[in-house]
């Protein structure tokens, strides 16, 4: 601490050279800033009065912020705070901003505020680190805002309801009976009826939706506002700085519920007993004792306890497998998921949702082309296969004929068609899938896209004829006619969050029909218990009660 | 009506007594605890799972329940109570002197019980220090949970110094009759007494009474407790401004009643007939009255907001609370007790303490039964109403009920013991009751409401 070096910081030089930088970081001049920041706390020892500051600092500061009266200002309610040594108020300052980076905050309220600021955490007496931790708060980043948000997009019309990311789920975390993280229902409302009525009417497209069933699939939304955070009496319910996973440190809750009570969801499930599988016994528990090898139990940079189950009574909710996504679980496993990974027609989509290349953004963004993307990719032939089947002159219907009939692969128009709409519409957007891990989508255009050039070597795709033969020719233009045959072939989903105005701006977003206000869940597709999962946990909960009576309740 | 004088002697009479009748109440107060701390050892040993809670939405269960329903109303006996006894020094309401004190322990009983419930509720109580302190400066800015928390335990100090300051008074003074058992005890409560810190005390008090009724409002009863539940955007049930006037005056029926039942029970052990007199029965009872018809004023304005026209989660929330039996039990209650202290007001010789006691049971019962719901209600009908499981099924468990016993005995075990200690009624009272003897006694038969 500051007792034996030079600094007119309580929190020492350290300290103080870190503020310099930070300043020498703004466009401000940092010697004004050092000064002024210096008179700061003095004003707050009391040895000199918050005019004096102000008449001091007044024409310097305006020289230096022009016109703008505001730095100084603020600079002066700032040190008039800290004066009265209400810390809290000075943080709200900070977190007030919502968006902001701390840094850009400060270099808004000018490097007198910013310095005066930083002063506020002086009185906190734990040295410059916990300070530090102190007045970020639960959300606030520490630095820059991290360039990474886990999150998904989940396409509604591809879920058959067949329940295996929930399966998969539950036995990644060793979840108990009941306790659902990933959970998948069908649904219907008075606008949606569900397959008991007949079939649905909502798609006029080629693309036949998996099951006639409305379906939702619900995770944890980790919301970027999340409620239960904020609610949390204890910050165990916290968002990790480097990528946005709304997390629960078992270690820290005290099991409250709180959390369970404010998310608008109902993604939490407690963890009312013993959980059934043993602590040593939590899959990925190879060597407790080699950091690198704890991928599931005790684990955040070794030090919080957020993935798998829950021990007894603390929360649980999906956490969208942060050991996965921290690379413990093999570099192949960055940036997938439990259910994503056993998503049968790869209704969800994983990724980093801040990344325009990402899965989750590729399908929000175009879920038309993403759809086709992913319902074609497997079937496009390779280049080589191209090359070795078709010539220089071939008519497009004698390609597709001679690739066809090799054993390698299988064709038709609509596929041709379909992939050369593709390379359309993805002229103007993002098409190199990156380095990130498992930008799958954009991976699966290059494929069919690949196969586009491979077969245009040979024919010319936007020929008349083959445009008539491909039924690109709906519209004169281009573009617009691809768009046409692919909304024909994929539909053309409205995309959706759920309960979008109640402001905890989720990180899950929906491609297919919204649930309304009024609709309820159905029975689905498959029954929970066909795959050994327990719909209704109060049943298994209801055993243990002590003086239970069947059938009664408040 | 009495004509005895009342005497220190009188308010010495249940610390210099030890009957049979005590003991026996002793017993059956100090068993419902220690049957409910066993209990409540076998819920820790077992996990939460003994209890009906569930985990609301695919689950079907309701993650909060009778905990923290009796918390909240635990909270609001205990802040009715300060309330009360606020507005008597600073209201200068000097007929009710005699049960100041009475309403200042009924808070301090009130807040233990409720911290022992925040304990039991919790699913690893051994963190709540280490957890909730070592976190505090961060969660304070944003969790109710610990704005509650913060609030009960300043009005629990600020109970408690108010409770102590008035106690030094009358201690010093009555030190020679007080057993020389707990002679510790006192030298400890009147350090640095004199006489001349009278007048100094009397402003403090009557600062720390005006910084109670001004806080009221906003920190109290009408404020943070409501705001556990009514800042939430996905539980119609809860949601609304509404929710603080409510807890207010659920609040005050809840501390005038519990405050009538202990009157009663002192009275009739010790001849306190001139003591706590019939028109203090009656004055609290018209308060009782008062506060009853704001509370189902307000319970109108909640379900006229929410049935009419209300957006689909509210009108479905509403619906359900209304056709619950046991709301309709718990607001008819209400309502009758209501009918019945406006008839008395009318025909004073429909009076007797007997019925206002049992006016005060019904309205205990019905304010621990809406409190009870209004937590559950809420897990029941929220915004994202689409789970089968939802509405869930809830039925405290047996530990659950337990509790309600075990902290009943708490705060009966509380005052059976202050009771041996120091007198519940201030000598104030008494020097008051004998000095301006037309104002208390003579009073008119019945207050005329605002
Ligand atoms: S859905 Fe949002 S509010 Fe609910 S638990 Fe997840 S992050 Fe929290
Ligand atoms: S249950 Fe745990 S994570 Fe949830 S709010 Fe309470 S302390 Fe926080």
């Amino acid at each position: 601490m500051s007792t034996d070096d030079e600094s007119f910081h309580p929190l020492g030089e350290e300290w103080e050279d870190e503020l310099e930088s930070m300043l020498d970081d703004t466009e401000y001049d940092s010697e004004l800033g050092m000064k002024m920041a210096q008179d700061a706390m003095r004003v707050t020892e009391g040895e000199l009065s918050e005019a004096e500051f102000h008449d001091r600092y007044h024409e310097e500061v305006m020289e230096e912020f022009g016109e703008d009266e505001r730095p100084t200002k603020e600079a002066y309610e700032a040190a008039q705070e800290e004066a009265k040594g209400t810390a809290a108020s000075m943080l709200e300052k900070f977190d007030g901003d919502g968006e902001e980076t701390r840094r850009e905050t400060m270099k808004k309220m000018g490097v007198g505020a910013a310095a005066v600021g930083m002063g506020a955490f002086g009185t906190a007496a734990d040295g410059p680190e916990q300070s530090l931790a102190a007045e970020k708060g639960p959300r606030q980043e520490t630095t820059e805002e991290s360039d990474t948000q886990w999150g998904m997009t989940i396409d509604l019309d591809r879920c058959d309801g067949c329940l295996s990311c929930m399966t998969a789920c539950s036995q990644e975390n060793d979840l108990d009976q009941g306790v659902n993280w990933m959970y998948v229902m069908a649904w219907e409302d008075e606008n949606h009826s569900g397959a008991s009525d007949g079939g649905n009417t909502d798609t006029n497209s080629q693309f036949n939706r998996l099951s006639d069933y409305n379906m939702l699939v619900r995770p944890c939304q980790h919301c970027t506002d999340a409620p239960c955070e904020k609610v949390c009496p204890t910050t165990a319910r916290h968002t990790r700085d480097k990528d946005g996973l709304v997390l629960t440190d078992y270690d820290v809750c005290i099991g409250c519920r709180y959390c369970q009570v404010a998310c608008p969801y109902g993604v939490n499930y407690f963890q009312w007993d013993d959980p059934d599988v043993a602590y040593e016994d939590i899959d990925g528990l190879e060597d407790p004792e080699d950091p690198d090898e704890i991928t599931h139990a005790e684990y955040e940079h070794g030090e919080r306890w957020v993935d798998s189950r829950a021990p007894r009574g603390v929360m649980s909710k999906c956490t969208m497998c942060p050991s996965m996504q921290d690379g413990k679980q093999g570099e192949e496993n960055v940036g997938t998921t439990a259910c994503e990974t056993a998503c049968p027609p790869d209704a969800i989509q994983f990724g980093n949702v801040k990344d325009e290349a990402s899965d989750p953004s590729q399908h929000r963004e175009y879920p038309t082309k993403s759809r086709a993307v992913i319902d074609i990719n497997a079937n496009v032939p390779s280049p080589d296969v191209v090359d070795s089947n078709v010539s220089d002159g071939d008519s497009l219907e004698a390609a597709i004929e001679a690739i066809d009939s090799t054993e390698d692969a299988d064709l038709d128009e609509t596929t041709v068609a379909v992939a050369k709409a593709i390379e359309i519409q993805s002229r103007d957007t993002e098409t190199d899938p990156g380095d990130e891990e498992n930008n799958s989508i954009l991976e699966q255009q290059q494929t069919v896209l690949e196969f586009v050039t491979a077969l245009e070597e040979y024919v010319d795709l936007e020929s008349e004829s083959a445009r008539e033969t491909l039924d690109l020719d709906q519209v004169d233009d281009i573009g617009n006619a691809a768009q046409i045959r692919l909304e024909q072939y994929a539909g053309d989903p409205s995309s959706f969050q759920l309960l979008e105005d109640i402001g905890t701006n989720p990180n899950v977003t929906y491609l297919g029909t919204q649930p309304g206000p009024e609709a309820h869940q159905v029975e689905g597709p498959t029954k929970y218990e066909d795959v050994d999962l327990l719909d209704k946990r109060q049943e298994y909960l209801d055993k243990e009660t002590v003086g239970h009576v069947d059938g009664v309740s408040l | 009506m009495s004509t005895k004088e009342p005497t220190e002697a009188d308010i010495l009479r249940p610390i210099n007594t030890l009957t049979k009748k005590y003991f026996i109440l002793y017993g059956a107060a100090a068993l419902g605890l220690v049957a409910f701390l066993i209990a409540w050892a076998y819920q820790l040993q077992q996990g939460l799972i003994v209890t009906g809670l569930g985990d609301w939405g695919s689950g079907g269960g309701s993650t909060w329940g009778l905990y923290i329903g009796a918390f909240i109303w635990w909270v609001g006996v205990a802040h009715g109570g300060i309330i009360l006894s606020a507005a008597v020094r600073l209201l200068g309401m000097d007929r009710y002197m005699p049960i100041a004190r009475l309403a200042e322990m009924t808070t301090i009983g009130g807040l233990s019980a409720a911290g022992f419930y925040i304990l039991v509720h919790m699913g690893r109580p051994d963190r709540m220090v280490t957890s909730v302190i070592g976190h505090y400066h961060i969660t304070v800015n944003n969790s109710p949970l610990v704005w509650d928390v913060t609030v009960i335990t300043a009005y629990f100090v600020l109970s408690a110094t108010y409770l102590g300051l008035t106690l030094r008074y009358d201690i010093s003074r009555l030190r020679d009759d007080l057993p020389d058992m707990f002679e510790p005890v006192y030298k400890i409560m009147t350090i640095g007494y004199s006489e001349k810190e009278d007048q100094v005390i009397d402003r403090m008090v009557w600062w720390l009474a005006a910084a109670v009724i001004i806080m009221a409002p906003l920190l109290l009863h009408g404020g943070v407790i409501p705001w556990l539940f009514a800042l939430l955007p996905a539980m119609p049930a809860w949601s609304g401004g509404i929710q603080g006037p409510m807890f207010l005056s659920i609040a005050l029926m809840s501390a005038i009643s519990g405050v009538m039942i202990i009157s009663y029970a002192f009275r009739r052990a010790y001849d306190w007939d001139h003591i706590i007199t019939d028109d203090i029965f009656r004055g609290l009872l018209l308060w009782l009255g008062f506060f009853t018809l704001l509370f189902l004023w307000f319970q109108l304005q909640a379900n006229i907001n929410g049935v009419f026209l209300g957006p689909t989660n509210s009108a479905v929330a509403a619906e359900a609370k209304m056709a619950h039996p046991l709301y309709q039990l718990a607001m008819g209650m209400a309502f009758l007790t209501l009918v019945y202290i406006f008839l008395q007001a009318i025909r004073p010789s429909l009076f007797s303490k007997k019925r206002a006691l049992v006016a005060s049971v019904a309205i205990l019962s019905a304010t621990l039964t809406e409190k009870i719901l209004f937590v559950v209600e809420g897990f029941l009908h929220p915004t994202f109403d689409i789970y089968a499981n939802t509405p869930g099924t809830y039925f405290p468990s047996a530990i659950e009920w337990l509790s309600l016993v075990g902290t009943a005995g708490l705060v009966a075990l509380l005052f059976l013991n202050l009771s041996k200690l120091v007198p519940v009624v201030e000598l104030h009272a008494i020097e008051h009751m004998r000095g301006d003897h037309g104002h208390s006694d003579d009073a008119t038969e019945q207050e005329v409401e605002a």
